[in-house]
């Protein structure tokens, strides 16, 4: 009796409903029993009228859809700036500082006197600056949550002042924000006279908590370098950590 | 130069000193302290704990020269080295 209907249909003059091509497309799973479901309805008419509208709140449900997740990813990428930040501090990537740290801590910290890092030093100077610039001392060892003091030493050979400005790096990277300098001579123009020598003295200290940090678990080296440049006149940098630019 | 500004790469951010910068000693006033300070790191294989002393008088010298503001040294972390009080329960195992 299947059989006989769907010859019927096939060969019939019909227009063109989703019954009609459902059956004619594939006889073959038809005829082995799988009936679709659109065989429940009755007429023609309401059968296309009610696929009609299958089809517009399909479409309009699609369209929902696809405009919620619009609106979505646009809220996401506001919502990203603080999230990110927020991730960098968390995590410490991209060498972001931990939040903050007081400078009252010196005066509570106590050492940890088991964990012995050793700082060594390294100076160098841009090509244009002709100073002789050396640390005095190549490593000293300190501990977390003791004060530190350091030398480095500049000479002018020349016959005229320079004024020199220093920036420094700190190695490891993420060891860079336990290292806190109390006193240094850096970012300030520092001016040498003709032939004079000068002791420049670094005081710093290694946050305590550096020993409670797991990543810091197998650093024992850290590597303080300082470089000097030659300073123009009136020229005034400006001070890290206020805005921090890339160069 | 830590310019690499892509997304996983560490880099490090130079945070300016807490206390500003040390004026130069062009005069050398300090230089006697800081011999004695670098002599003690060398006897003692370069030991920062050991040599606390000579750094707490190089900054005291630094005080008095007016090359450095002046301030409490329990403030720059030297607690331990000062002369405790009249009460003797203030002694802390700390040097």
């Amino acid at each position: 009796l299947l059989s006989a209907f769907i010859y019927f249909n096939c060969t019939g003059n019909l227009f063109l409903s989703g019954l009609h091509r459902t059956i004619c497309r594939r006889p073959q799973t038809l005829l082995q029993g799988r009936a679709p479901l659109r065989l429940q309805f009755r007429s023609k008419k309401s059968r296309v009228r009610l696929e009609e509208e299958e089809r517009k709140t399909r479409n309009r449900t699609v369209l929902t859809y696809i405009a919620a997740a619009g609106v979505g990813m646009i809220g996401l990428s506001y919502a990203a700036v603080p999230l990110y930040r927020l991730y960098c501090q968390a995590t410490g990537l991209g060498g972001t500082a931990v939040a903050g740290h007081d400078s009252s801590v010196v005066e509570h910290m106590s050492p940890v006197k088991e964990r012995v890092l050793k700082v060594t030093f390294n100076a160098d100077t841009h090509a244009s600056i002709q100073w002789n610039f050396r640390p005095q001392q190549s490593e000293i060892y300190v501990v977390p949550g003791e004060t530190a003091l350091a030398f480095y030493k500049a000479k002018n050979p020349t016959d005229k002042p320079i004024i020199g400005i220093s920036t420094y790096n700190v190695v490891p990277f993420e060891a860079g924000q336990y290292f806190n300098k109390i006193q240094c001579f850096c970012f300030e123009e520092q001016r040498l006279n003709p032939h004079e020598e000068v002791d420049m003295p670094v005081f710093f200290f290694i946050d305590p908590e550096f020993d409670s940090d797991p990543r810091m678990a197998r650093v024992n080296t850290i590597t303080l370098s300082y470089t000097f440049f030659e300073a123009k006149e009136g020229q005034r940098l400006p001070l890290p950590g206020y805005s921090y630019q890339p160069q | 130069m830590s310019t690499a500004m892509n997304f996983s790469t560490k880099s490090f951010k130079p945070r300016a000193p807490d206390k500003g910068s040390f004026p130069l000693d062009h005069f050398g006033e300090c230089k006697a302290f800081m011999e004695k300070f670098m002599k003690c790191l060398n006897e003692n294989n370069f030991d920062n704990s050991l040599c606390r002393q000579q750094s707490k008088e190089y900054l005291e010298c630094r005080m008095e020269h007016q090359l450095m503001t002046k301030e409490p040294l329990e403030k720059l972390g030297f607690k331990d080295l000062m002369d405790p009080p009249s009460n003797p329960t203030e002694n802390n195992t700390k040097s």
